[in-house]
């Protein structure tokens, strides 16, 4: 790369960046957004942001493995750097093709996302970056280096820095700076380096080999082994600290031959390949699955139809829900909590809202029913792609060990729709047909996020979407399906020989170095997902089997359904009889039940027959029919009404008269046989009406006995009588007497007891008066007498702020609070110190 | 894909029986999976561990039933259900029973992790003895089945490879004059002989005796013979006498009655599981020769007892006779780890279309209960509520009206309680076989019907199994034991035996309407459905009217 293009080598980041193009920097806004958020002012503004640590951290944890090493190659280089230094540090002495290859673009990335600037020949790493990535002992680097000669000696004294520079046979300097230059120079000499470790015993290098690939950090005693010392002497281990030596970076880059990292990883692992199924059968599998995957969420909310489960106070489902809910779709609860999730990620469920909270399909759901089946799938499969929730949570624990229940909150994960969009793209990327193994799809991941690796959520999240995918029937067999690679807006179907990438031809600090058409890092948005689904859909469409308009029915009362249905056919089945069995197609079983169910729902037998008839390819069997007949002669043989009152006569004729009178009509009379009428009016009012038409009507109890009417009945509900209140007490039993003299003894005991007068308290006091005692005086008896064991007077203000007077013998005082035997109550209780009033010992006879 | 099976996730397979692939499929399906149902259109298989696992035992692998599925199915498969076969059949084998020259009964593990897992089971814990290397252990002789059985319970289910011992040898040959092994009956035999143990599930009336003959003519050695009771030990006789080479001299009858003990012995269950004083005395018989093939004669109705023996026999062969494995008790994992796992199956209208069961019409009568019976029937205790609606005066008439319409042919009314029997025997002047009818007299009575010189019998359900009336081409069934489904198999195989004279057989089951009866009657009418066999419904008044 030639100089001649740039008129003077960029100073600082920000004149690198006045010094890229538009779609450079727009590359540089792409990859890192929280730069313009606010927009800064101008490039050194930038500039300043770009270099804050938050946005260096978020920067570097986007970074691949690769662009991630280089850029830690970078950190222990010397600053600035140049490209061969860093191909150096990156591929060894001797070299590797691979890196070399790679290094272009990984140098590019970092350059685009000015973590980088700088010409070839003076690579600067942004100072954030090398903070954050150079080797110190708090932050090991994943390259296992230590720090430098000149980082290692700087608190050393000049003496012994000089007594180094002998044992490793150089010559003396006059200053430390010159000294310590002339080690590092010796250091990174290969030849000379080699000889010098020639020179060790076995037991010297073995220590080095040991160190070489970090932590560079060892321990060492006050009085070193010889083969120790003889490191030591020579500089190759340096004291860090008392008993801690270091191998300095130097060192172990001789000894690692020029390598930063024990194993650079110039190329993303491939995804491999499990197995490879005929595209036709992937997308049929798919297919099938999808069509499961609709039938489900139909079921789940139909099931919730009448009523779906409540709402926790916390927000979600209750385990138990959850699991009533697995039972009832044949599942297990993980793959229910899916479900349930997909349903409300698609906005086909949600909270009723109501005071006692349930949820229930929304009407969006009765839209989506009405839909072709490939776009419900699209709109679900859609919903699923860029949901943040992430129902594999469900069941786990929250960082405050809650139960995470579906449909709660903290279930969203910001990284969930970015690892699914990679994880089908890297699926889309294999040949078609083709199944992944997770590891390696799980190890591409970490590849392409390696600072994102602490709590294993993208590994988990990617396990999930590979699972998740082959329910929703995005993938079938393992494998993308046609409209899974049409969902996530990936081009058809890569064919084996892919037309290889032109990569560019050598690093550049201007941009663009590369645009590459490789998938979007980032999932597409709302609207361009909808595109890719409508595509999906259109692709689905056809794969999914043709709704049959007839089913199969068979003797042992069951009909087969071999295919999908129609809905309208599908609904009235649902009615008449009952799912037995469900997959690819439908066994129903007609029941007594069943066949009740549909004449509930308005049917008749001759509806039903002309029904099954119509939709039958087979006769109808004769068990059926009579079934039907059969249940349809019970059916509705009885009747059950509400009616407030009845009227009922001998004389049919009479109660013709009062149907016929328009009078009548206010009582809302109906005849149920030729004697009885019923009546919406209740029996006073029924009376009141019957008397104002002249009649003379008599009330009938329950029992059909005539009532007689009295004058004024009108009663209270059952009510008990009012507890009398004696003038006094009752007799007390034995029981109680004693105990009652055994208070009223020791309440004695307390007020008579003769006492010492308490310490500064004057004669005033009259005997049976309550003690009044400082706190301070208080405690300070208190636990006296829990040293003496003697019982002490106290008076002693309760909860309701009654005083009383106790005598207790104090067992313990601690925390506020004072366990004594209570003489008074007989039994041991506390008190706190605060409601003690005042307490006096007993005077010496008392006891 | 436009195949004749539908899987579904249930893991049930439906079979569209008029597909053109449909014999191609049933085939490659029925190593692995039980039919469950075989009504008109669609027959139902399903598939479970235990069938895998029989699939497994008769050699057919993973990859055999993944492909079987993929090629028939219409739909896709659903790729769990394919993973779940796969891991399922896997099990099967990691552990296997065999013989160690040195130690003698051992279990091996190809999957050391198993061993342990099992080994930590409790209930293992007894059965086993010393660990010889880290894959294997031994098993106390004794406890073969016990451990088979147990195995089976963790699903870890062990292959049986310690072999058979042969036995006493005793020579049996086929006399095979004038007739001849039906081709199912010769595939039955040599399925069974090439698996060592196992059961064979022949629809009542197929011939299942002349099996377990074929079998016996194979292992040439004393065969114990294990039976329901005694008619049937005597028929078993019969017709081994008639069919082989064997003598009355060779053959000894073991029952409450008789105790022979010769090289070919037929014992019943009853007198097996006698218990007296707390112990089985007559369970030396097992013992009492060096018998090389043990015949389990219905053995869905194998009583407890006589499994706890069977798990001591597992060094001899065993050959287990049904027509149905459906166990109401629910222990067909026992018939499998005990007896051996399902050798031979047919469905019923397979044998009738080839002909050599006859077709039957069958008819569920519904009667009416008089008002004053619904009065008594609504207010009857619940334990008397089904014998009420079940004995109906109704049902009488009914029956008579059937019997006088099949006038001169052969018509067995079958029934529960004795009274309503005697009652009927009564007005149709028929004889009544029941549990006080002497063995002598329920022989003569059989010989004469079956000569022809009685057309109509009254049996209650002692009748139930293992007796032979070629001739009836009629049943009546009038009361049974509650809902059971193989009782009503056994009924309906009684008329289902080929007619000499290719008469349609009828099999009538008067039902009281509205009751409990019907609950019942539904219950087993839809296993008879399962197998093919639609009924009709029609009420009494019409049936009435007609004759």
């Amino acid at each position: 790369m030639s100089t001649e293009e740039k008129p003077a080598a960029p100073r600082s980041l920000a004149e690198a960046l006045r010094a890229r193009d538009d779609a450079s920097l727009a590359a540089l806004l792409r990859s890192r957004p929280d730069l313009i958020t606010p927009v800064p002012t101008d490039l050194t503004q930038l500039a300043t942001r770009a270099g804050t640590r938050a946005s260096v951290v978020r920067a570097l944890e986007r970074l691949d493995r690769f662009a991630l090493q280089t850029a830690e190659a970078l950190a222990v280089a010397a600053d600035p750097a140049s490209y061969g230094e860093l191909l150096g540090l990156l591929a060894g002495d001797e070299g590797d093709p691979a890196v070399a290859a790679a290094l272009p673009r990984a140098l590019g990335v970092l350059r685009e996302q000015a973590l980088v600037w700088g010409g070839d020949d003076r690579l600067r790493l942004v100072r954030t970056a090398r903070e954050l990535l150079t080797p110190s002992p708090q932050h090991p680097s994943p390259t296992g280096l230590g720090p430098t000669v000149q980082e290692a000696t700087a608190g050393m004294s000049p003496g012994r820095i000089q007594e180094i520079l002998a044992a490793v046979g150089l010559p003396s300097t006059h200053d430390s700076v010159s000294a310590v230059a002339a080690l590092g120079d010796l250091f990174t000499d290969r030849t000379r380096m080699a000889a010098l470790l020639a020179d060790l015993p076995e037991e010297s290098r073995e220590v080095l080999s040991r160190l070489v690939w970090g932590p560079p950090y060892g321990q060492v005693t006050h009085d070193p082994a010889p083969h120790l010392r003889r490191l030591l002497e020579r500089g190759l281990l340096l004291p860090t600290a008392p008993g801690t030596v270091v191998l300095p970076r130097e060192v172990a880059l001789h000894l690692r031959a020029g390598r930063a990292h024990r194993t650079p990883e110039p190329v993303p692992p491939p995804v491999e390949v499990a197995a490879t199924h005929r595209p036709q059968v992937v997308d049929a599998t798919a297919a099938g699955q999808a069509l499961a995957a609709l039938t489900t969420v139909e079921e789940l909310l139909k099931d919730w139809d009448e009523g779906g489960p409540a709402v926790l106070r916390a927000g979600g489902l209750s385990v138990r829900d959850l699991k009533r809910t697995a039972v009832a779709l044949d599942v297990p609860e993980p793959v229910a909590a899916f479900w349930v999730e997909l349903a409300y990620a698609a906005g086909l469920l949600a909270s009723d809202g109501e005071a006692d909270e349930r949820y229930a399909a929304t009407p969006a759901y009765d839209e989506w029913r009405e839909l072709p089946a490939a776009e419900r799938w699209a709109r679900l499969a859609g919903a699923w792609l860029l949901a943040t929730r992430t129902p594999g949570l469900v069941g786990g624990r929250d960082a405050k060990d809650r139960t995470l229940s579906a449909l709660g909150p903290n279930l969203d994960r910001s990284a969930a729709p970015e690892v699914r969009h990679r994880v089908l793209a890297l699926l889309a990327g294999l040949p078609e047909g083709a199944a992944p193994t997770e590891e390696s799809v799980l190890a591409r991941l970490a590849w392409e996020r390696p600072r994102r690796r602490e709590d294993d959520l993208r590994a988990r999240l990617a396990r999930w979407t590979l699972s998740e995918a082959e329910l929703l029937g995005v993938t079938g067999r393992g494998a993308l399906s046609a409209p899974g690679r049409a969902l996530i807006g990936a081009p058809e179907a890569q064919h084996p020989a892919e037309p290889a990438q032109p990569e560019p031809a050598g690093p550049g600090d201007k941009l663009p170095v590369h645009h590459r058409t490789a998938p979007a890092p980032a999932p597409p948005s709302p609207a361009e997902q909808a595109a890719a689904s409508a595509a999906a859909a259109r692709l689905l469409a056809p794969l999914l089997p043709e709704p049959l308009d007839h089913v199969l029915l068979q003797a042992d009362l069951t009909a087969v359904a071999p295919g999908p249905l129609e809905r309208p056919l599908a609904e009235v089945l649902g009615v008449l009889a009952d799912v037995e069995s469900k997959g690819g197609a439908t066994v129903y079983r007609f029941t007594p039940g069943s066949v009740r169910r549909a004449l509930d729902a308005g049917r008749t037998a001759a509806d039903l027959h002309a029904f099954l008839a119509a939709h039958s390819r087979t006769p109808v069997p004769q068990p059926l029919a009579y079934l039907i007949d059969d249940v349809a002669r019970r059916h509705g043989q009885l009747r059950v009404g509400a009616a407030s009152a009845y009227v009922r006569c001998d004389d049919d004729a009479a109660l013709s008269e009062i149907l016929a009178d328009k009078r009548s009509a206010a009582m809302g009379l109906r005849r149920l046989a030729p004697t009885v009428l019923a009546a919406q009016a209740d029996p006073a009012a029924l009376l009141e009406g019957l008397r104002a038409m002249g009649f003379a009507p008599a009330a009938e109890s329950a029992a059909g006995d005539v009532l007689i009417a009295r004058v004024d009945a009108h009663r209270t509900p059952p009510r008990t009588a009012p507890e009398p209140v004696p003038d006094g007490p009752p007799v007390p039993d034995g029981t109680l007497l004693g105990a009652a003299i055994r208070a009223i003894r020791a309440g004695d005991l307390a007020s008579t007891a003769p006492r010492k007068p308490g310490p500064g308290e004057d004669d005033r006091t009259a005997d049976g008066e309550l003690p009044r005692t400082s706190p301070a005086e208080t405690l300070a008896t208190v636990q006296a007498a829990v040293l003496t064991g003697e019982a002490l007077w106290i008076g002693y203000v309760n909860a309701e702020g009654a005083a009383s007077q106790r005598v207790v013998a104090p067992i313990r005082v601690e925390g506020g609070f004072v366990t004594a035997y209570d003489h008074t109550a007989d039994e041991v209780r506390t008190y706190p110190l605060h409601r003690i009033t005042g307490v006096a010992e007993l005077a010496d006879d008392a006891r | 894909m436009n195949g004749p099976l539908i899987v579904q996730s249930d893991k049930t397979l439906l079979l569209e029986v008029d597909h053109e692939q449909a014999d191609d499929c049933r085939r490659a399906i029925a190593p692995f999976a039980e039919l469950e149902r075989a009504p008109e259109h669609i027959h139902t298989y399903r598939v479970t561990p235990l069938g895998l696992w029989n699939a497994r035992a008769a050699g057919h692998d993973a990859e055999q039933v993944v492909d079987a599925l993929v090629r028939y199915s219409r739909y896709p498969v659903p790729h769990a259900l394919l993973v779940d076969i796969a891991e399922t059949m896997d099990r099967y084998g990691r552990l296997t029973l065999s013989k160690h020259p040195a130690h003698g009964l051992v279990l091996t593990t190809t999957d050391r992790p198993v061993l342990e897992e099992v080994l930590k089971s409790k209930r293992i814990t007894p059965l086993v003895g010393a660990r010889i290397d880290p894959d294997t252990v031994v098993v106390h002789p004794s406890e073969r089945g016990q451990i088979k059985q147990t195995l089976l319970k963790l699903g870890w289910p062990a292959e049986d490879l310690a072999g058979y011992v042969d036995g006493e040898a005793h020579p049996i040959e086929l006399a095979e004059d004038g007739w001849a092994l039906r081709p199912y009956q010769k595939q039955a035999v040599e399925n069974f002989w090439h698996g060592g143990s196992g059961v064979v599930v022949l629809p009542c009336g197929a011939g299942k005796t002349l099996v377990g003959a074929g079998a016996m003519a194979q292992a040439r050695s004393t065969t114990l013979i294990l039976v329901t009771n005694t008619v049937s030990a005597r028929q078993w006789k019969h017709e081994l006498v008639r069919r082989t080479s064997l003598t009355e001299d060779e053959i000894g009858e073991y029952s409450g009655t008789r105790k022979e003990i010769r090289p070919v012995t037929i014992a019943t269950y009853q007198v097996l599981t006698t218990k007296r004083k707390g112990v089985y005395p007559h369970l030396e018989l097992f013992d009492s020769r060096d018998w090389g093939l043990i015949v389990y004669d219905e053995v869905h109705l194998l009583p407890a007892p006589v499994f706890k023996f069977t798990a001591d026999l597992q060094a001899r062969r065993r050959l287990g006779l049904t027509a149905t494995l459906v166990r109401e008790d629910g222990r067909e994992s026992d018939v499998f780890s005990l007896i051996g796992p399902k050798r031979f199956d047919a469905p019923w209208k397979e044998i009738e279309a080839q002909g050599y069961i006859a077709p039957a019409d069958c008819v569920e009568v519904r009667v009416n209960l008089t008002d004053s019976e619904r009065l008594a029937y609504a207010t009857a205790e619940t334990e008397e509520k089904y014998r009420f609606c079940a004995t109906t005066d109704t049902k009488r008439k009914v029956t008579e009206a059937i019997v006088r319409r099949f006038a001169g042919q052969q018509v067995l009314v079958i029934g529960q309680y004795i009274d309503q029997l005697d009652e009927l025997g009564e007005h149709l002047g028929a004889p009544v076989i029941k549990g006080e009818t002497s063995n002598a007299q329920r022989e003569k009575l059989f010989e004469s019907f079956r000569q022809g010189e009685i057309s109509v019998l009254v049996v209650s359900k002692v009748a139930n199994f293992s007796i032979d009336l070629p001739e009836a081409t009629v049943a009546i069934q009038v009361s049974g034991t509650f809902g059971s489904r193989q009782e009503e198999a056994q009924r309906l195989g009684r008329v289902l035996r080929p007619k000499a004279d290719g008469h349609q057989a009828h099999f009538y089951s008067v039902v009281a309407r509205d009751t409990i009866d019907q609950d019942f009657a539904a219950h087993r009418q839809r296993f008879l459905a399962e197998q093919g066999y639609a009924y009709r419904i029609v009420d009494a008044d019409e049936l009435l009217a007609e004759s």
